[in-house]
């Protein structure tokens, strides 16, 4: 017994001593993953090696590739940014002119378990010891805030995925180097009020989630709704881990509302779709945040049909621009056999749109100086697939959006925002479950 | 006898010197380590802290707290409130006053339920908080997170160095005080220790409210370099399980046993987390197992086991 035991606490040291040792290791010392810091002491990012030998760009995140949110690095940013790591690998790399050549992007991607603690310190590990020329951001809102403060303290650029909020706004100014590209609720609810007064739509029952995504979402729309004369017949609130909705839904069925909205992430979503199908309540607007626009949604509630009229947050499709179709075309050949990837026609153009923003500032400031590249992304315009996209207050600007509401019909998802970007009229009332 | 009791003390010194130097010995890192050694060791030290009191309660008396992550979330929201109006070392205190006042008045309630029946409900209280929380704060404040003031991550380091110095202390002096052999008593046999004259809920409260000061303070720390917290992040259940791991598989017997554990625990995750991420969970998981099948007593009960078999052998004045 004793024998295992001292076997086995052996094994354990021999595991931890690259641990202790990596650890323990001083500035610019002699680690594999220890670079020198330059003459003047300093160590910013893009000064991994010195400019002779620098042969790639080293960029690290931390995502959620476990626990809660690991459903968005597996199906939001993430296939996103492996694919245009992927595509400019395959095209010999980002030319930077202070080195003078094309250089590869290796990518350096942590699990933080969906954990704030790890999260944090990982970002520090990346900037501090692998010392990146780049960050890639987090998952989450509340992660977003945190690493946007770290990436502040050492000077980095972070270009935001998922997660934004209004409330970020109060706090932009002091992030320099923070950006957002998801559009989200202040571009958002004004163009689904617009939709439903148009459809005819004079009252709504509301449901969101407990959280800052939920609350945002539903103190923006119930002032809206209001003003634009559609009464508000229900503001429930409900908890991540609900695992019924059957009273909610009865008691927006009782309420006569003609819209039904549901502010809340993909588990809680479908879970309302699922049992609205299963108590009969079809209101003339069925509406679901986060999770709606996924392609795989499909999966989850029944195909073409069975998401058939569902309005959601978004929104783009292959019919809003030739860039548009152009890229769902390479996504789905990048993606082609894998068939745990799907298409998001609310995040994924806005996300592809921050690494090229990334990459162009890059190749046309021509350096790897996130202090340079920071300027030089606020003040000035680039080509993406979403066309002419540029920041207004470190925010993408709303006329970037190629839309913001979208209905699926007839298996596809269509923008039904009022005005020049529409796709399609939308249908309202819907038809019936299916 | 002098002459036992001489040698008696100058074995319990040595020990003593040599934490004293390693404790000497870390506090001079943010000057010839890395930056990141610094940001990593204030990790691994608020794991030590928490299993450490963790240990403080559970270890000798056997109740199994899971309610770590209240204290600490406790003390998380402490920073969030007042962070911007204090410094860090009144915030500690502060984080630290707040969870022990909450753990005696939930302790006063509470501590007459045994065994399984006080697990479960320190396992509620982190969800009762959580949601309490975030009811107050979504009904009055209209916010559900709130952003928290940085100090910087060496301010945060030796904030966190100087709670665990004062915990292994108190610890230290817990064990050799009346309520320490009290609360040894209570996990020999609770009603036996209540036949002799122990007042068994009292020194339970005495102990819960003491080790949760440590948590209230680790959190309101350690919410500062998170520049950003809600209730799900603040009062996460994870904090509950992580200091008991430890704690066991360092050994709650010994003073020392949770901190080992801490250290061990953190670095292996930091390995396996960064270098095999998909792997990280089933080698956690295995060596756990393997630790509890074999190490019954922890990592410094393995170490210690035999010069203490030995001492019960041997007369002490023979060797």
């Amino acid at each position: 017994m004793k024998k295992h035991a001292l076997a086995l606490l052996l094994a354990l040291l021999l595991l931890l001593a690259p641990a202790l040792s990596a650890g323990c290791a001083p500035d610019g010392g002699d680690g594999e993953t220890s670079p020198t810091p330059d003459e003047a002491g300093q160590t910013p990012a893009g000064s991994v090696e010195g400019a002779a030998e620098k042969d790639k760009i080293v960029i690290g995140g931390v995502r959620s590739q476990s626990g809660v949110y690991a459903l968005f690095d597996e199906t939001a940013f993430g296939p996103i940014y492996r694919m245009w790591a992927g595509e400019v690998n395959a095209d010999g790399g980002i030319y930077v002119e202070e080195y003078g050549k094309k250089l590869p992007v290796e990518l350096i991607i942590y699990d933080d378990k969906s954990e704030m603690d790890t999260m944090t310190r990982l970002y520090e590990k990346l900037i501090l010891e692998d010392k990146v020329d780049l960050l890639l951001p987090p998952v989450s809102t509340a992660a977003l805030f945190a690493a946007a403060q770290i990436a502040n303290q050492h000077d980095y650029l972070l270009i935001g995925a998922e997660g934004a909020a209004v409330s970020i706004k109060e706090n932009i100014e002091s992030y320099p180097g923070f950006f957002c590209t998801l559009n989200f609720s202040d571009t958002q609810v004004p163009a689904l009020t617009e939709v439903l007064t148009e459809g005819g739509i004079e009252s709504a029952f509301i449901v969101y989630i407990e959280d800052l995504h939920g609350m945002e979402y539903s103190q923006a729309a119930v002032p809206a709704f209001e003003a634009a004369g559609i009464e508000i017949k229900g503001n429930v609130s409900v908890p991540p881990d609900i695992g019924d909705m059957t009273p909610i839904i009865n008691s927006a069925k009782n309420s006569g509302a003609q819209a039904f909205l549901m502010f809340a992430y993909p588990d809680q979503n479908f879970l309302a779709v699922s049992q609205a199908k299963e108590l009969g309540y079809n209101p003339d607007v069925f509406f679901i945040g986060s999770g709606g626009s996924f392609d795989s949604c499909k999966l989850a509630l029944g195909g073409d049909e069975g998401v058939e009229g569902i309005m959601t947050w978004g929104a783009w499709n292959e019919k809003s621009s030739d860039a548009a179709a152009e890229f769902a075309e390479r996504f789905r050949e990048f993606n082609a056999g894998d068939d745990t990837v799907f298409a998001d026609w609310w995040g994924h153009l806005p996300y592809y749109v921050s690494v090229q923003v990334l990459q162009q500032a890059i190749e046309r400031a021509g350096t790897l100086d996130n202090k340079v590249l920071r300027e030089y992304i606020a003040e000035n315009k680039f080509d993406t697939v979403m066309g002419e996209a540029w920041f207004e207050n470190h925010m993408l600007a709303a006329e970037c959006y190629l839309g913001n509401v979208g209905q699926w019909q007839n298996g596809v998802y269509e923008v039904i925002d009022v005005g020049g970007n529409r796709t399609a009229e939308p249908v309202i009332p819907k038809s019936a479950w299916k | 006898m002098g002459n036992p009791g001489l040698r008696l003390d100058m074995k319990k010194s040595v020990p003593f010197a040599i934490v004293a130097a390693a404790l000497a010995a870390v506090a001079f890192l943010p000057r010839f380590a890395s930056a990141y050694s610094v940001v990593f060791c204030s990790s691994v030290i608020m794991y030590a802290a928490l299993s450490l009191s963790y240990a403080m309660f559970s270890g000798p008396t056997g109740y199994v707290s899971l309610a770590t992550a209240a204290f600490f979330g406790v003390g998380i929201y402490t920073s969030a409130f007042f962070g911007k109006s204090l410094p860090l070392p009144a915030l500690m205190i502060a984080g630290g006053v707040f969870s022990s006042v909450i753990a005696f008045a939930v302790g006063a309630i509470t501590l007459r339920l045994r065994g399984v029946y006080f697990t479960i409900f320190t396992f509620g209280l982190v969800e009762l908080l959580k949601h309490f929380v975030l009811w107050t704060e979504t009904t009055f404040a209209g916010t559900r997170g709130r952003t928290v003031a940085s100090f910087g991550s060496v301010t945060v380091f030796y904030c966190m160095l100087a709670l665990l110095t004062a915990l292994l202390l108190a610890a230290f002096l817990l064990r050799r005080s009346r309520v320490g052999k009290a609360l040894s008593a209570i996990g020999e046999s609770e009603d036996a220790a209540a036949h002799i004259g122990i007042n068994t809920t009292a020194v339970k409260l005495l102990a819960f409210s003491l080790s949760s000061f440590a948590m209230g303070a680790a959190g309101a720390v350690m919410a500062t370099r998170w520049a950003y917290i809600d209730p799900g992040i603040a009062f996460n259940s994870l904090m509950s399980f992580m200091p008991a791991l430890m704690a066991i598989f360092g050994g709650t017997d010994r003073l020392l046993g949770p901190v080992a554990g801490a250290i061990v625990f953190a670095a292996l995750e930091e390995q396996l987390i960064t270098r095999f991420p998909s792997l990280y969970m089933i080698i956690f998981g295995a060596i756990m197992i393997a630790a509890i099948l074999f190490m019954p007593s922890g990592v410094t009960g393995l170490i210690r086991r035999r010069p203490a078999k030995r001492k019960e052998d041997v007369p002490v004045g023979d060797s």
